[in-house]
């Protein structure tokens, strides 16, 4: 076997006369923190900046859908997006699905963490299965309640059907005025539990003698929850609807699974449209221009929620 | 939203849904969702019950069909397949019963080759998007496209002309290919853009009128020939029935998705209208496009509720578990009406599509569109110019789309061949009787086929007008979610919509 020199990165300089001495180079030896930070800058630049500037730079080109070819363009994808109404539509559904889920995964992600807050025996186990949920991939959530929603042989549809709760003449997912409510109990079956988590973890973190010393003025539980657990649970209620907020807003999964933004288009929000964008009319440079404006929006609307509730990382 | 989670969640989705269509056992399930990370409890596996038969009632892989390739043929295979052995051809399609048949069948092809071929089998508007991409960038990731007859314009300038390739590569070409044995119709529709060949003819779904004849015989109500007639049938059933769970007919109207599109323009030309006019403007709007839609929606009132979320997979579901009784739809659903799994089995019967008033003449229309009794809904495959295996992938096309075995895909899934020779086979016309994989609709789908076949138009914005801006404007007509159930007003937002989009892109 022939034998092959290592190519070193160490070079040997003349010390004096005939002594030598093994140099590294320096950046391998420096306490600078950019040796160290390269790689991981390089990933980030590789896998996120670069992206975002080239559906920063596709948004200057209009597509043209005969020759294939991207012309540029610089105003014409963005004067196109203010004047689509679809985007307006998708901008009110997405608010709307956000505000909704937010709400009712917090207001039940309380209420089910106060409940499990516990050293009983069992409550260990309750609170292992609550997380369940989190690990079913959200497309397999959205196919189960696509499932489940069906108007035909769905079980929850013909339950409430049966119990005289719902109208066989407008299946759930197949109604304009209910899908959006459809497509939520997904998520809100999913999601919730991640608030649980939260909240558990905040409760839990809490200091007892506040408690303890209402306890002794005779505070009821319910003054306790609003005066003492709530005002200290303020900032860990606000980091969590910040990232859940943020998660929601690009909501994309349930939808395409289980509504494909219809009926008509009651289910569209910004991302769902941009993917209908992109997959079937193939107009790239447009679905890039409205996945930017979601990003702007996200950037705008989290930035005015950091200010109001004072959010602190 | 990154690509790599895009990915996993539409293989997820893909797999469940060939699950539940019956398209792979629970076995193949579970192990292609191990392969997405998803685990499943011992409870769970309980439940998702014993896997059902292919769809479409088919008998795949039933050795008795296996008579192989003609001597020359097989010998061709092994020769000249062999000198490529080791390359890996790709191509995506969508879940067509050739499509899965081919897959199911492809070791034939593997085994005296040595060439491996990798099919991606999904829906069909994620097919577009990836020929697209391919496209797009040149990349040669697929070596092969199936391209749908509504695409294919889009695709011209990135296709081998395979009867020019043929005679091009003589070393290459297979014995008696038999190019003319292919229905002339076909060719000129599904494979051929501007008289230039695209691809091999793939697939013919293609709209006939199907009946329940014992409904139809229990309330005394003869065969419709009529749209009036039509519609006056599904009334009187739905009245009749609905108690039963039964109604008169049900649709495809999902919003948003290309079936709705098929759906209404079957409507609008079986009452003399046509999508686009001679002057390449929008049409749905005109007298005969308005009387259509009306039509159509009156059917809607008496098809089950779920018809607005339903595709062709939910509307094959109402007829096959019995839920209506007519429906003027895709023929690849017949085969499946008589599986065994059928609740309906040997009752539905196949007859010629519904006869129009008045056809517009395809003179009158623009793009290339064939207003007619049938709409189809034909793919051909294609060699890409951007390939890296390109004889690979011509000799694995020219095995798939040869006489035998084009009639073994139809003997064993019972679906229209392409070729005139595979309609005449004893073997084909021996399976015309009920059961598993029947072939007893075919002589009904080939008269369509010669006869009165429709064809949407040729152009290159047609992919996103046909599954975007024509079935979400429907969808919110027929939801009530905008022009508050009136036709004409939906049709004239479209028309402003696609006129202005035909303008944009140079084609007035």
């Amino acid at each position: 076997m022939v034998s092959q020199q290592v190519p070193s990165l160490a070079v040997d300089v003349p010390v004096s006369g005939t002594e030598r001495r093994r140099v590294w180079p320096r950046f391998l030896t420096s306490e600078h923190p950019f040796p160290w930070l390269a790689p991981i800058t390089a990933l980030i630049l590789a896998f996120g900046v670069y992206p975002l500037l080239y559906a920063l730079w596709l948004t200057f080109f209009k597509r043209n859908p005969v020759t294939r070819l991207n012309v540029f363009n610089p105003t014409w994808n963005w004067g196109k997006l203010f004047a689509d109404e679809r985007v307006w539509g998708a901008i009110g559904h997405t608010y709307l699905y956000t505000i909704s889920a937010l709400l009712i995964e917090l207001g039940l992600g309380l209420a089910i963490a106060l409940l499990l807050d516990s050293d009983r025996r069992g409550y260990g186990l309750l609170r292992a299965l609550m997380t369940l949920p989190l690990v079913v991939p959200p497309a397999v959530t959205g196919m189960m309640f696509l499932l489940m929603l069906d108007g035909s042989f769905g079980v929850l549809s013909t339950g409430l059907v049966s119990l005289g709760l719902w109208s066989p003449q407008h299946p759930i997912l197949a109604s304009s005025g209910s899908a959006l409510a459809g497509v939520l109990l997904a998520d809100i079956w999913q999601w919730t539990p991640f608030m649980v988590l939260i909240m558990l973890a905040g409760l839990r973190a809490l200091p007892k003698e506040p408690f303890e010393a209402a306890a002794i003025d005779g505070a009821t539980a319910s003054q306790a929850f609003f005066r003492l657990t709530l005002p200290m649970l303020s900032r860990i209620i606000a980091l969590a609807v910040l990232i859940r907020g943020v998660d929601l807003f690009r909501i994309y999964d349930y939808v395409k699974v289980m509504t494909d933004s219809g009926p008509g288009t009651s289910t569209e929000t910004l991302t769902s449209y941009a993917g209908t964008i992109y997959f079937k009319n193939a107009d790239f440079p447009y679905a890039s221009t409205i996945s930017l404006f979601t990003l702007l929006l996200v950037i705008v609307t989290s930035s005015i929620f950091i200010k109001l509730f004072k959010v602190r990382f | 939203m990154s690509f790599k989670k895009f990915d996993q969640q539409t293989f997820i989705v893909d797999t469940a849904n060939a699950y539940t269509n019956g398209q792979i056992s629970k076995r193949e399930f579970l192990r292609k969702l191990g392969l997405a990370g998803v685990g499943f409890s011992a409870f769970s596996l309980g439940m998702l019950g014993n896997p059902r038969g292919l769809r479409r009632g088919s008998l795949l892989g039933t050795p008795a069909y296996a008579d192989g390739l003609p001597d020359n043929q097989a010998k061709w295979l092994k020769e000249v397949g062999s000198k490529f052995k080791g390359a890996k051809i790709r191509y995506s399609t969508e879940s067509t019963p050739p499509s899965v048949i081919l897959n199911q069948i492809k070791k034939e092809f593997t085994d005296p080759t040595g060439i491996e071929v990798e099919v991606e089998i999904v829906p069909l508007e994620q097919v577009l998007a990836k020929a697209t991409q391919d496209v797009q960038g040149q990349l040669g990731s697929y070596d092969l496209y199936y391209l749908d007859q509504s695409w294919i314009s889009m695709f011209q300038p990135d296709c081998i002309d395979p009867v020019a390739y043929y005679k091009d590569k003589p070393e290459l070409a297979m014995p008696d290919f038999d190019w003319d044995d292919f229905s002339k119709p076909l060719v000129k529709n599904v494979a051929q853009v501007d008289g230039q060949w695209m691809g091999i003819p793939f697939d013919i779904p293609i709209f006939t009128l199907m009946y329940r004849k014992d409904i139809l015989e229990k309330h005394k109500i003869a065969v419709p020939t009529t749209y009036e007639d039509y519609l006056a049938a599904a009334r009187q059933i739905t009245e009749a029935e609905k108690g039963n769970g039964i109604f008169g007919t049900g649709l495809q109207a999902k919003s948003g998705h290309y079936s709705l599109e098929c759906d209404w323009s079957q409507a609008v030309w079986g009452h003399g209208g046509s999508i686009f006019n001679k002057n390449k403007k929008f049409s749905g709007n005109d007298e005969q496009g308005i009387a259509g839609l009306k039509w159509y929606q009156d059917l809607l009132k008496v098809s089950p509720p779920n018809s607005t979320a339903s595709t062709w997979d939910g509307q094959f579901e109402m007829m096959h578990s019995g839920q209506i009784a007519l429906a003027q739809s895709w023929d690849e659903f017949f085969p499946g009406l008589d599986a065994d799994d059928s609740k309906v089995k040997g009752l539905w019967e196949p007859a010629k599509p519904l006869t129009a008033k008045k056809l517009r003449p395809a003179s009158e229309a623009g793009f290339n569109e064939q207003p007619n009794l049938g709409h189809q809904g034909g793919s051909c495959i294609s060699l890409s110019k951007y390939s890296k295996n390109k004889e690979a992938a011509w000799i694995f096309m020219q095995w798939g789309c040869c006489k035998e075995i084009m009639t073994r895909c139809t003997l064993l899934g019972g679906f229209a061949p392409m070729r005139n020779s595979s309609f005449a086979d004893p073997r084909v016309k021996a399976k015309a009787k009920v059961g598993a994989g029947t072939t007893r609709h075919l002589e009904t789908v080939k008269w369509v086929i010669d006869n009165a076949m429709a064809t949407e138009p040729h152009m290159a914005l047609w992919a996103g007008l046909s599954t975007n801006e024509i079935p979400t404007e429907l969808g919110k007509l027929l939801t009530g979610q905008a022009y508050g159930g009136d036709p004409k007003a939906c049709m004239d937002a479209l028309a402003k919509q696609i006129d202005a989009q035909v303008k944009d892109a140079g084609l007035l």
